[in-house]
């Protein structure tokens, strides 16, 4: 287990600085954001003069080496555009896409687990296709467009929700449920993939003969073993969720993580893009993590060995 | 287990939910503003951004500023004149109080001028003010601005300059300024949620009467549509950024209102004078002719821009009457595409951004393509797009649409940046052109300076290094019941505002 | 990372698509699949109207509007173009994006997965080591970075999400070719002296290829949802070529004043993608009933 650790903290602090180190290179090719910065028609010595103030005028290298030293301090640096420290525009936003992830989790979760359980047990009967269907869509509309529809019809039309904004508790129903949609289906296939298998093991037949009902038997027994990829799936989504959160904070004027994205590589604000990307890459890699042991808990079968990737 | 952690994951969304409910509703007597982004910065000396500046004017005041009309009119300064060429000297309001109370002083305005203008400040706005060598209190009501030479737009760039405390900045430092603003004006400032809104409560002791309203509140939603839903369902009182076709679809609403003003920004098709077939000026001629101007605003602009000949507005100095037009003449345009010995058509690449209107971009591409001329349009985004609209001739493209504001409304902002060859946004070099700009950017004499600025627009038409299309309107959304007249100079100032 | 890429069953994907009774129960999917299909291929016989083609004074008109002895079977957009064939036009545009960046991703992230999966050591090492960098960046962001580095454009778009989703190829082939890599005939072919490109091609590939296709038609899905998205962003194709997405989110903004345009465009990007999605989905259930991933 401590071996099992070690190997992939060395992993993870060398895919770190892979990450760094890529989201670097793309940055520096992307311009600076002097530019945007500066009034329309402003002389090429107040851009040079500004460019040296922030410190643009220095070969590559050296601002790399600045940028790695400053992490490695854990200094996260100051925003370009906002003048104020990252940490401090950070922060406040982390609770609303870690708000508005849960929720959509929630979504997800609450309607993608019953229909896989159902169509799990019922196989191949139209009810269970039907479902299915129903709970793809959500993956096959683009979020922006599913986003505006509910704003149309729940906060224009009908006036029982909030069109934007996170004031208030029912705020977030829309952008939750929006987001929540696409991962509907891939919870709703797991469920039913667990259950199927499942269902065809020893213990059910045995359980089945010892006259304990089917209702029983699916929520003692199958229920349990299902939920151990439900668990991994629960980690893998949160990641892909905060990813889908970039469209659908912008779409509600959702103050998260997503949105400020948006909005600093527009204004090539590099430190606040900069330590965004790490912040995912570090969640997405601490969340596999997590899975992984998490498995190891449930399931005592499995080891940690630290063989996958 | 799984039992357990949908509980507890419910339990916590249910808690969350719980902390934001008491904010739900909005006071009525606060009115809510929808910007597209929240402001960079609350500090007046950092950026000039509409976000931003619409926020933070009205914690400020300025020294001089513009009235409805667009005049430069007295705020701080009661009046001003020239001692000669290069000094101006300010009296000052000595009844003027901060917001914690203290008295504004000439020596707050002195500081906030040095401030400005010192490099290691870093301010994007330097450019704009470092003419100003000089600034010192002879009096406690006396201010004296120097600058480095005769330099006519002074007055019109100090229009930007909010006045500080001195001893607030000194004593919280810069950082804590931009985050915990104070100032003179009609609003003082109350939160700043990131990302969520800026919150201000009206200054009761505000020296030019009680503000209109007793709390307001700015919104940062990026999505038009987004905006335009808010304005609908009430939980907004004004939005901004609209276009023609948003506007129609509001005015459709009974208890909506669409509020608009001409701006001072000017629609422009700039061509490449300098690299590739525009170098010829019988081809951008032709270009101008196969333009159909009218149509464009008639039918996409749905009237609230107006045509206009030359780079400027009637809100700039400089703007003057009668400027050679191009009419809509298909036929002479491909007469003079044959005799450059483009007859087989040319083609021709078209560097624009997401942010400018892509539907007119797309109606210049056809009615270009009518008459020969094959348009391609590079569409990056507003980094990408500024780097190209000041690279060398050859990084340049050959034609770029965009929209000019130098937000000082004075000719000199617009025709010396886009047109002297010492300029990084100019593609054309005109030793004549070069002269009159140079003329009327150091004679202090506004009639002097009027009679360059009407032969340098006489230049710009004949050889057209650009093509003037409109003057650009600013469209907002607002409730039937405000009372609010919208100006050229795109400010919210919430003090012109009121509940009819 | 977890139990997927269990190599499972090995038969050639084509027979078992081609399945005479499953191919009966799917025919609804597959004809809305290929009518999407026949339409891109064919759009300059299908399209009534040049897509590019504007009348200001024809903007904004609904279903069925006749002006000057044309009809708009399905109205005009913001700048007067038809807008059925703005979608048949569409359908070309957003189906090659898709298609082109699976294609490019998948050849990347195959053979990275086999060389990785087959050589072992330090290759592996490296090569995965790569994944997984790519893969933890939050894709849509990098997806964003890249469009702006790059500009956009239906070149610059292909790139970028080639660039972007080859990760997932790789990780798939590499756990396949870990599990045929040692299987007794490819030590056989080793040990009769074959070289190790054509062990590669000949033997190991027909055997993955299988897996690698259900997760490319559920790429391909995907694909067109972000290209929407990037268009939404202000990072699709240029205008005026039309594609769903560009499309959809101009029409967004009319969706009040003009309903039609998000709308029927809306509605074909979803009726496409939910059949490749469920065509996907059945693929995946026939050939990796263990995949947690989507």
């Amino acid at each position: 287990m401590n071996s099992f650790l070690v190997k992939r903290l060395g992993q993870t602090i060398l895919s770190v600085w892979g990450v760094i180190t890529v989201v670097f290179i793309i940055l520096q090719m992307s311009g600076d954001p002097t530019l945007l910065m500066v009034p329309e028609g402003a002389t090429q010595a107040d851009i040079d003069s500004l460019r040296l103030q922030l410190g643009f005028d220095r070969p590559m290298i050296v601002q790399y080496g600045d940028y790695l030293w400053r992490l490695a301090r854990l200094d996260m640096g100051v925003s370009l555009v906002q003048n104020i420290p990252v940490v401090d525009i950070l922060a406040p936003r982390i609770f609303y896409t870690l708000y508005l992830a849960s929720a959509a989790l929630l979504v997800a979760f609450g309607i993608g687990l019953p229909v896989g359980i159902y169509i799990g047990i019922f196989r191949n009967n139209p009810l269970s296709r039907a479902l299915m269907a129903v709970v793809l869509i959500g993956q096959s509309m683009p979020t922006f467009w599913s986003g505006i529809l509910l704003i149309m019809l729940f906060a224009v039309n009908w006036a029982i929700l909030p069109s934007s904004g996170a004031e208030g508790a029912t705020s977030i129903i829309l952008p939750a449920i929006t987001l929540g949609a696409l991962s509907m289906a891939t919870v709703a296939r797991i469920t039913r993939t667990s259950i199927i298998e499942e269902l065809g093991k020893e213990y059910i037949r045995a359980a089945k003969a010892r006259g304990l009902s089917f209702a029983a038997v699916i929520g003692r027994h199958v229920m349990r073993n299902a939920s151990i990829p439900l668990i991994t799936i629960a980690a893998l989504e949160l990641s892909n969720l905060l990813a889908g959160a970039v469209i659908v904070e912008t779409v509600f004027a959702w103050p998260g993580l997503g949105l400020l994205a948006v909005q600093s590589i527009e204004a090539r604000d590099f430190p606040v893009v900069q330590v965004l990307v790490l912040l995912g890459s570090v969640v997405y890699i601490g969340l596999n993590l997590i899975a992984d042991i998490l498995y190891s808990v449930v399931d005592p079968r499995i080891k940690l060995d630290g063989q996958q990737g | 287990m799984l039992k357990k952690l949908l509980l507890t994951i419910y339990a916590l969304v249910l808690a969350l939910a719980g902390l934001g409910a008491d904010s739900a509703m909005a006071a009525p007597d606060k009115l809510v503003v929808d910007l597209v982004n929240e402001p960079s910065t609350l500090d007046p000396h950092r950026q000039w951004n509409p976000d931003s500046y619409y926020v933070y004017r009205n914690i400020y005041d300025n020294l001089v500023t513009r009235d409805t009309a667009g005049k430069i009119v007295p705020q701080i300064a009661t009046s001003w004149k020239l001692l000669d060429d290069t000094t101006v000297e300010f009296k000052i309001r000595t009844d003027v109080k901060f917001q914690d109370g203290s008295p504004l002083t000439a020596q707050d305005v002195v500081f906030s001028i040095k401030r400005i203008t010192n490099p290691e400040f870093k301010s994007p706005q330097l450019g704009q003010f470092n003419s100003i060598t000089d600034a010192t209190a002879t009096a406690p009501d006396t201010v004296v601005v120097k600058t480095g030479k005769p330099y006519p737009p002074l007055l019109a760039q100090l229009v930007k300059l909010s006045i500080v405390s001195k001893a607030y900045t000194e004593k919280v430092g810069d950082e804590k300024l931009n985050l915990e603003p104070m100032g003179s004006g009609p609003y003082k400032f109350v939160s700043w949620q990131k990302g969520v809104k800026v919150e201000l409560a009206a200054n009761e002791n505000y020296w030019r009467g009680t503000p209109p309203f007793a709390a307001a509140e700015f919104r940062a939603v990026k999505d038009a549509a987004t905006r335009i839903a808010d304005l609908r369902t009430g939980k907004a009182d004004l939005i901004v950024s609209l276009n023609s076709d948003n506007a129609a679809e509001l005015k459709s609403a009974s208890n909506l209102a669409v509020l608009s003003a001409p701006t001072e920004r000017v629609a422009y098709l700039m061509m490449n004078t300098e690299y590739g077939p525009l170098t010829d000026v019988k081809v951008r001629r032709a270009v101008a002719y196969a333009l159909d101007r009218k149509l464009i605003i008639d039918a996409l602009l749905g009237g609230y821009s107006r045509i206009t000949d030359e780079l400027l507005t009637p809100a700039h100095f400089g703007y003057v009457e009668g400027v050679k037009a191009y009419p809509h003449d298909p036929v002479k345009a491909k007469a003079l595409l044959a005799e450059a010995g483009y007859a087989d058509g040319v083609t021709v690449e078209l560097v624009t951004a997401p942010v400018f209107d892509q539907r007119i971009v797309q109606a210049i591409q056809q009615q270009l393509s009518k008459v020969g001329i094959t348009v391609k349009i590079s569409m990056g985004d507003m980094s990408t797009f500024l780097k190209r609209r000041r690279a060398d001739p050859e990084g340049f493209g050959d034609m770029v649409f965009g929209r000019w504001s130098c937000a000082c409304q004075d000719a000199d902002g617009v025709l010396y940046a886009m047109f002297h060859s010492d300029s990084v946004w100019s593609k054309y070099a005109n030793p004549e052109l070069d002269k009159h700009l140079e003329a009327a950017r150091s004679a202090m004499d506004p009639e002097v300076r009027l009679k360059h600025y009407r032969l340098a627009n006489d230049i710009i038409a004949d050889q057209v290094p650009s093509i003037p299309l409109y003057q650009a309107a600013a469209i907002y959304g607002a409730k039937k019941n405000l009372q609010w007249t919208p100006t050229a100079n795109e400010s919210l100032f919430l003090m012109d505002m009121s509940w009819k | 990372m977890s139990p997927t890429d269990i190599p499972d069953q090995t038969q050639p994907v084509l027979r078992r698509l081609t399945r005479a009774a499953e191919l009966r129960r799917m025919w609804p999917l597959y004809l809305i699949f290929t009518t999407f299909a026949l339409a891109a291929l064919l759009a300059p016989l299908a399209a009534p109207f040049d897509p590019m083609e504007q009348d200001l004074f024809a903007r904004l008109k609904p279903p069925g509007t006749t002006l000057g002895g044309y009809i708009y079977w399905l109205g005009t957009d913001e700048l007067g173009r038809d807008l059925l064939s703005r979608i048949i036009y569409g359908a070309r545009v957003s189906m090659m994006v898709a298609l082109l960046s699976v294609t490019v991703s998948m050849i990347t992230g195959t053979a990275i997965g086999l060389a990785a999966g087959y050589f072992r050591g330090w290759v592996e090492v490296i090569l995965m080591r790569l994944v997984d960098i790519i893969l933890s960046i939050p894709a849509i962001l990098l997806a964003i970075i890249a469009v702006a580095v790059l500009g956009p454009g239906l070149q610059n778009l292909v790139i970028v999400l080639g660039f972007t989703r080859w990760p997932r190829y790789a990780r798939v082939a590499y756990g396949q070719t870990l599990g045929v890599a040692n299987m007794p005939f490819v030590a056989a072919s080793r040990f009769i002296g074959l070289a190790s490109w054509r062990i590669l091609v000949r033997h190991i590939l027909p055997n993955i290829v299988a897996p690698l296709i259900v997760v490319a038609t559920l790429e391909f899905g995907l694909m067109i949802i972000w290209e929407a998205g990037l268009s939404f962003l202000g990072l699709g194709v240029q205008p005026p070529t039309p594609s769903w997405g560009s499309i959809l989110s101009t029409g967004r903004n009319y969706v009040a004043s003009a309903w039609w345009i998000s709308t029927l465009t809306g509605a074909c990007l979803f009726l496409l993608v939910l059949s490749v999605n469920m065509i996907g989905d059945f693929l995946r259930d026939r050939f990796d009933p263990h995949s947690i991933k989507r």
